[in-house]
């Protein structure tokens, strides 16, 4: 065994990987912990068998930004370590995610708490776009949220850093209900904007409690936008009747924002206009949204960890924790169970398979329900 | 690497480097690494592969023998691995099909090359300069096996590449630094210190560049730079500041012994080598004929030196 072997087994050493939570196209998500503290974290293990190019570029830009990329707000990769012929990543265990959360109907969210939000993700976002990284693929399901409330970015598998001028870049990505309209239209130059709109729709449905912009199709998704801000003019966004995949969609007129969120502060529809303002160049930065007066003005935001977070689920899940550690104090080696090893994890699996809570780790998993490969 | 985001070989990893440890000399090993990192480059030029992937991948190939050693994987392989995984990096994947045509286009080329090398030196017929243009190249069966191991062994480096780097993949390309260093001392005026200085940090097809040393794996970017100019102002005749008190490569916290040390690294690729070098390095792009190489040097000398 070399210096590079030894090395490894000595990381692999370090993690303890417990029941599998969730499966995707390029990997496995498994429940682990560290063996020294007992910290829960989520073994993410790439499928190797299935390679047909090497690795998904998925799992390598995920690699890779994540390793550089170290902030409260985004999720944090622990330790990578190859075992046999896999790779596995280590990251950081996180209870929930804004999507489940928004859809738990017991649940009541004051203005504070969209702002605390609101306020994290632009944190977490400013720190990718100032380490010159794109997300692409922002929506609540990748923001997650750890036990103490902090909210974080997660799946870095569509993330980019800027390209050079005039480099071409895929229109392919965000998630349809969360894609800008210049991506709709073919745009292959773009920036930051992108996900600030994608942010602009995650603000709206924090408000409305349901998706804001969900179109059908990606034809729908410029009707339903249209229909919502109204058919830009040439004023409005200069030069986007001239973008590649440009198509007339009709004439809409816009829907005044009062309308639909009438208890909204007049700072926050300001900053939610200009998150979703069509003309790319003149949308908010994440740096400026920081600056922006919705976030100083009262009430100010929640404390992360007075945040409204589904209830049920951490009370299901605490017991379960004891009793794994209770009954096997020292039997989780690094080797991988083979069986599910008592009934409640499988009452648990079976939870999320009827989808009313589905499972967290899930989402660890980015790229099972993503809309935006077709 | 405390510092700094990507990573540097440590003192210990640089005086005995796993090839080193395994019998293969020094100065084989530095030849190995320049003509692995050739391949990448000629690969790179004809697959239109943007100049910042090649440079990528060359980085992660030099990068890699400071953890592993020639005699367990060959700098064929590796150098095709460091460019796949490179060009995923830089987001301009290439099908690896087109890679492992490429590669085998380069090597049966450099395989009859070297074939005639040793025929002309065995005929005693010198001054004839080994060429390809008489090759015939067949190209690979569509489905045959050639293709599917030679595919297999891209994966299987791209893995190995990740896993022996510790997953650090950051690699910081000197191109911005250069510029804005140039800028500074103004010399953007002067076009022949850019191309000079550029041609020293960047692949120019003619003249075996320094992305084929392991500098990019030793020192920081801010001192390759820096010794990047040194060696163009002190070959064009232009004054800088040199006197201590005021070096002008202190502004950019490089060291002497440093800058030295990298143009000493530059300036030893130009140097002379012998037809048998050259042949020897072709031979043993596999880790097959490093192995043999070392088989018969073990007999012959009983210790390798």
């Amino acid at each position: 065994m070399d210096a590079v072997e030894k090395a490894n087994a000595d990381r692999q050493k370090r993690w303890a990987k417990d029941q599998k939570i969730g499966e995707g196209t390029y990997a496995v998500v498994y429940r682990g912990r560290e063996l020294a503290t007992g910290r829960k974290v989520a073994i993410k293990k790439i499928k190797v068998g299935q390679f047909k190019d090497g690795l998904d570029m998925s799992a390598i830009r995920e690699v890779k930004y994540l390793r550089e990329l170290k902030h409260q707000n985004v999720i944090e990769l622990l330790d990578v370590f190859s075992s046999k012929k896999n790779l596995n990543l280590v990251l950081e265990f996180l209870d929930t995610d804004l999507e489940l959360v928004i859809r738990d109907r017991s649940l009541v969210f004051l203005p504070a708490d969209i702002k605390s939000w609101m306020a994290m993700t632009f944190r977490g976002l400013e720190f990718c776009h100032r380490n010159f990284i794109l997300h692409r693929d922002l929506k609540p399901n990748n923001l997650l949220i750890a036990a103490n409330g902090h909210l974080k970015l997660a799946d870095f598998g569509l993330a980019r850093d800027f390209a050079d001028p005039g480099y071409k870049m895929t229109c392919q990505v965000i998630t349809r209900w969360y894609r800008p309209p210049e991506l709709l239209f073919g745009c292959r130059y773009y920036s930051t904007a992108v996900d600030i709109w994608s942010v602009g729709c995650i603000f709206a449905e924090l408000m409305l409690r349901i998706p804001y912009l969900p179109g059908e199709s990606d034809m729908d998704q410029l009707k339903t936008i249209f229909r919502a801000l109204g058919t830009p003019t040439e004023e409005d966004w200069p030069g986007h009747t001239k973008l590649p995949d440009y198509v007339p969609v009709g004439q809409f007129q816009k829907t005044p924002f009062r309308d639909l969120f009438s208890a909204a502060s007049p700072e926050c529809l300001n900053l939610l206009s200009k998150c979703l303002i069509y003309e790319p160049r003149r949308r908010i930065s994440a740096r400026e949204a920081l600056y922006h007066p919705y976030f100083t003005s009262h009430p100010h935001p929640t404390h992360p960890s007075k945040l409204p977070k589904p209830a049920d689920k951490t009370s299901a899940t605490l017991p379960l924790e004891e009793l794994d550690g209770n009954a096997e104090p020292n039997g989780n080696g690094p080797g991988v169970k083979a069986n599910p090893p008592n009934k409640l994890k499988r009452k648990l699996s079976s939870d999320e398979l009827s989808g009313g809570g589905r499972s967290i780790a899930r989402k660890l998993d980015f790229t099972q329900q993503r809309q935006t490969v077709q | 690497m405390s510092t700094s985001l990507y990573p540097l070989a440590s003192l210990p990893q640089i005086e005995k480097t796993p090839s080193r440890e395994d019998g293969i000399p020094g100065d084989l090993e530095e030849d190995l690494r320049a003509y692995g990192c050739k391949l990448i480059h000629e690969a790179g030029i004809l697959l239109k592969q943007k100049q910042v992937a090649v440079a990528t991948a060359q980085i992660l190939f030099q990068r890699f023998w400071f953890a592993t050693s020639m005699k367990q994987f060959g700098i064929g392989d590796i150098g095709m691995g460091a460019l796949y995984l490179a060009s995923k990096l830089e987001e301009c994947p290439v099908r690896i099909r087109d890679l492992v045509n490429v590669y085998d286009l380069l090597l049966q080329r450099k395989a009859h090359i070297r074939a005639q090398a040793v025929a002309s030196s065995l005929a005693s017929t010198s001054s004839s300069t080994p060429s390809w243009s008489e090759l015939k190249y067949t190209p690979m069966s569509y489905f045959g096996n050639t293709f599917y191991d030679l595919k297999e062994a891209v994966v299987v480096a791209e893995m190995q590449i990740l896993k022996r780097l510790g997953f650090n993949l950051t690699v910081v390309l000197p191109y911005n630094t250069l510029v804005n260093y140039l800028r500074v001392l103004g010399l953007t005026s002067r076009e022949d210190v850019c191309t000079k200085a550029w041609g020293y940090l960047n692949d120019a097809p003619s003249v075996e560049a320094r992305l084929q040393t392991p500098v990019y794996a030793l020192y920081s970017v801010p001192t390759i730079v820096c010794a990047a100019i040194l060696l163009t102002t002190r070959h064009l005749g232009i004054a800088l500041p040199s006197a201590p008190e005021n070096c002008w490569w202190e502004l950019f916290d490089a060291e002497w012994e440093d800058l030295s040390s990298v143009c000493g690294w530059i300036m030893r690729l130009y140097r002379e080598r012998s037809l048998e070098d050259h042949t020897r390095v072709m031979g043993m792009v596999a880790k097959k004929g490093v192995r043999q190489w070392l088989e018969e040097h073990r007999s012959v000398g009983g210790e390798v030196r």
